[in-house]
């Protein structure tokens, strides 16, 4: 069974992060960059299933600039067999859809059964890659997945839903995501990562996909993000004067309605 | 919150900017390796610790192992951490390809350690016990010995343990009573079966539910042996003695008490009673009456590991400090008068960034000092003649005062901590009073400060003709000639210079009170001695990270580089004019004619 896990690297969540306001961005000079986090349910999954199978491969793919090599790098650590990262100045600025469209167009070259993907990432939280991949490859979509069986020629997802969770059929080759609870990932060994380092990681061009950069980049990208700022400062709490339970009773109302404006 | 426990910026700094871990790789034996390699392993630690290690460090304080039924009970994250340190190869990082090693430079597995104890000092000593005891073996034991014994060692499946300290032998290793009997008069050689008989306290992880087995490589003394040092051998003895078909059976190895201490308390120390029903066995390792030779020869590893421990501990308190303070609001700057004024966060307070200063000092001042030593061991290892000679001496030279400048400074530094953290630090709701009783065991274990003193003063300084003093001598003039070249650093290389001067002065009057009074008078003051060394040789250290720092800090193309080397800076001026002139006080004490501490005897306290 051949597997493919879409791999984003995004910033640490306990980095610092500086907003950018003049380019509507966040500076990412001084971040700390690993694996989403939900990928790494995903690689973990194709990792056990690989193993119980006792054959195939998984091969990790990540769209985006040199340092994403670290987080394949990490991945092939963790136990993936090949990785694929397609870095292409003019992939540069896409959103969701320009960068599955990348995906699906390295995808569709390579022999699978199954892809697997994180619920979400978490920087943009936009949910919309895999969704999207499944979309241009016309696979089925299961997304959220907490628990999954294969069987012959298809597969069983157990979906987390508001409130409890669906149990889902679908055929191979298909697509799910994984969600929190799927699995525990292992962590990179040492003997892993200097295996890791004669793994081979393929880099390609959009050219090699034979994808257009017009669908892709800044140009084409139908979401634009036009500011970025940090939330409000919290501001310190307003003490409620008044001799009485009635006068305090009454002023805050007051305050509720004219300065809060929640009334 | 952020994680703070540990600084990669710093690791990186040291690793990369100071000390070149990189070009190790061009060496043979470290050929596998390089920058990507390293840093993947160092990420891979933070990951580690930040989810196994840390957020067990406080329960692991709260729930102490017990003792029932004749077996110790730990907290359920050593089973865990244990297992992920074997399969992961934390454990045989440092051992060589052959023995399925990872063959890592000494001063990558010395982060490595530095980054898990910073978690959670406990909790790491389980793997790491084991990993020093694993290599007594491949180093000294036979090929038997190799093959029972690595493999679940290093796999994390068996504990390993030092059992070296009985109730009357302590500090004094010669008085040990343990003792060993051939099971065969004939066969008293390297490998041989023995039986042992006697009792062991205060032995770390000594028994625990987090392993299958225990393994403890015992000093004891055969009978007969000659007395004092000479006579005592190393023996590997298991909880549970395995047979030729692989099953394990009961060694009559049993665990009497294990003790409640003031910290560290996620991990057991116990007293254990070897051969009470005369059924336990144990291994000559190597030669008899070579034991305590090879015990020392795993030394300098050993002690350097207390020194970073203690480092790392003051480390993360230093780091709760650091974000309590930037938090914490509480008065108005000196001059502001208007009570309605918002109050300051206290980091902006002058004297709380002096608490500050001197953490930060101290614990970057002796993870230099700690990694400097790990890279006399990673160059004595790739060099040969002179040059290894060069780096043995140094490295021994420099171990006292790598565990002893840290154990001792660690707890001064969690205190600022504690004080930076006001009544709230005295309570438990933080983790600073936890840090500040772990970090006390290290002055006290692999050696106490005392005996270190001794051991600097009266072997390291004084053997080989002092030749290691040479050779430090001749690494601080480079540091600082080097610091005389860099614009800002020239006071701080005269003022390291006048240190010099004063070791020198320091050390000829020794040398004059040895020869006219003998070895009392010359040792009398060892400890202080050990201090004033301490503070040079970390002011040395200072000055080795000021100067890239100062090249980097002019040329650092992001702010917060350009914050990092500027703190670098402050915190190396914070030393030369807070710490460093503390050795002038010390010379003083040193070169003073009276003798108290000799001239009163125990009568008159
Ligand atoms: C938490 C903990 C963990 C430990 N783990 C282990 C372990 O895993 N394995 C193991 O074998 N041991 C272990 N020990 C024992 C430890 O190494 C000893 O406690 C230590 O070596 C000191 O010995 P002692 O306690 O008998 O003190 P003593 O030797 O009685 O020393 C008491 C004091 O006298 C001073 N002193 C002693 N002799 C001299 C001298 N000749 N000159 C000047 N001053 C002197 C000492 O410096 C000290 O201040 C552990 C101890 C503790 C507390």
């Amino acid at each position: 069974m051949n597997i493919i896990v879409l791999v984003k690297q995004v910033p640490d969540t306990e980095s610092l992060l500086e907003v950018d306001t003049a380019n509507a961005t966040v500076n990412t000079q001084n971040v700390k960059w690993i694996i989403n986090p939900y990928d790494e349910y995903a690689i973990e999954e194709a990792l056990q299933i690989k193993e119980a199978k006792g054959a195939g491969s998984v091969t990790v793919v990540a769209v985006g600039p040199d340092r994403s090599e670290q987080a394949l790098r990490t991945a092939l650590a963790m136990g993936a067999d090949t990785a694929v990262l397609v870095n292409d100045a003019a992939a540069e600025g896409s959103d969701a859809l320009g960068i599955a469209k990348v995906l699906a167009g390295v995808i569709k070259e390579m022999p699978y059964d199954l892809v697997i993907a994180g619920v979400r990432a978490v920087d943009d939280d936009g949910y919309q890659v895999p969704a999207a991949v499944a979309e241009y490859l016309e696979l089925p979509l299961v997304t959220a997945v907490i628990k999954q069986e294969l069987g012959e020629g298809k597969i069983t997802c157990h979906q987390l839903v508001e409130g409890g969770s669906l149990v889902v059929e679908a055929p191979l080759p298909m697509l799910f995501t994984a969600q929190k609870g799927l699995n525990e990932p292992r962590y990179a060994s040492l003997p892993n990562i200097m295996k890791a380092k004669k793994k081979p990681l393929e880099k390609k061009r959009l050219a090699d996909i034979g994808l257009d950069a017009a669908l892709v980049g800044t140009g084409s990208a139908k979401v634009a993000i036009s500011a970025l700022a940090l939330p409000p400062e919290r501001k310190g709490g307003k003490m409620v004067t008044g001799d009485t339970p009635e006068a305090l009773a009454a002023e805050l109302v007051r305050l509720l309605k004219e300065e809060a404006e929640v009334l | 919150m952020a994680t703070t426990f540990v600084s990669d910026r710093n690791l990186n700094f040291l690793l990369h900017e100071v000390f070149d871990l990189a070009s190790l790789a061009e060496h043979p034996l470290y050929r596998e390796h390089g920058r990507r390699s390293f840093d993947m392993i160092i990420d891979a630690t933070l990951k580690l610790a930040k989810e196994i290690c840390l957020p067990t460090l406080r329960e692991m304080d709260e729930q102490p192992p017990v003792l029932t039924e004749g077996r110790v009970e730990v907290h359920a994250a050593v089973r865990r951490f244990m297992r992920e340190c074997g399969d992961g190869g934390w454990i045989a990082a440092g051992f060589p390809h052959a023995l399925d090693g990872e063959q890592l430079p000494q001063m990558l597995t010395c982060t490595c350690r530095y980054i898990f104890a910073a978690a959670n000092y406990s909790l790491s000593v389980y793997p790491f016990l084991t990993a020093g005891a694993a290599r007594l073996i491949a180093n000294f034991g036979g090929a038997m010995l190799r093959k029972t014994y690595l493999p679940p060692m290093l796999s994390g499946r068996w504990q390993g343990t030092m059992a070296l300290t009985e109730p009357q032998a302590g500090s004094s290793l010669a008085d040990i009573v343990t003792e060993a009997v051939p099971m065969d008069a004939a066969a008293t050689k390297a490998g041989s079966p023995y039986r042992i008989r006697g009792k062991k306290i205060f032995i770390s992880a000594g028994d625990h539910d987090g392993v299958d087995n225990v393994v403890h490589l015992l000093l004891a003394k055969i009978a007969g042996a000659p007395a004092g040092v000479k006579g005592i051998s190393l023996f590997v003895v298991p909880k549970l003695r395995p047979q030729s078909d692989g099953t394990l059976i009961p060694n009559d190895v049993a665990v009497s008490q294990i003790y409640h201490k003031l910290g560290y308390r996620g991990c057991p120390i116990t007293e254990l009673e070897f051969g009470q029903r005369d059924d336990c066995h144990g291994t000559l390792v190597g030669a008899p009456h070579r034991g305590l030779f090879y015990m020392f020869q795993m030394m300098n590893e050993a002690r350097i590991e207390v020194g970073a421990g203690a480092a790392a501990i003051a480390q993360a308190a230093y780091g709760a400090a650091l974000n309590y303070a930037r938090l914490r609001p509480q008065g108005r700057a000196l001059g502001a008068k208007d009570p309605d004024q918002p109050p300051l966060p206290i980091i902006q307070h002058a004297d709380v960034k002096r608490m500050l200063l001197f953490q930060k000092a101290f614990v970057e001042g002796s993870l230099a000092l700690i990694l400097q030593c790990a890279r006399y061991m990673d160059l004595e290892a790739i060099s040969t003649g002179v040059e290894m000679e060069k780096y043995a001496l140094l490295l021994d030279l420099l171990t006292p005062v790598a565990k002893t400048y840290p154990s001792e400074m660690g707890i001064l530094s969690t205190s600022q901590a504690i004080q930076c953290f006001g009544g709230y630090g005295y309570c438990e709701d933080f983790p600073v009073a936890q840090y500040y009783r772990d970090v006390r065991i290290h002055p006290i274990h692999e050696g106490t400060t005392g005996i270190q003193g001794l051991d600097l003063l009266g072997r390291k300084l004084v053997r080989h003709n002092g030749r290691a003093l040479g050779y430090l001598l001749a690494e601080i003039q480079a540091t600082i000639a080097s610091a005389r070249n860099t614009a800002g650093l020239t006071a701080h290389a005269d003022a390291l210079a006048t240190s010099l001067d004063q070791l020198d002065a320091v050390l000829a009057h020794l040398t004059v009170v040895a020869q006219s009074d003998g070895p009392d008078a010359y040792l009398a003051d060892a400890t202080v001695f050990l201090e004033f060394f301490g503070i040079i040789t970390i002011a040395w250290q200072w000055l080795l990270q000021a100067v890239p720092a100062a090249a980097a800090e002019g040329t650092a193309r992001t702010a917060s580089d350009r914050r990092f080397y500027a703190g670098k800076r402050h915190a190396c001026d914070f030393f030369f004019k807070y710490e460093l002139p503390k050795a002038t006080a010390l010379a003083t004490t040193l070169l003073h004619p009276a003798r108290p501490t000799l001239e009163t005897h125990a009568r008159h306290f």
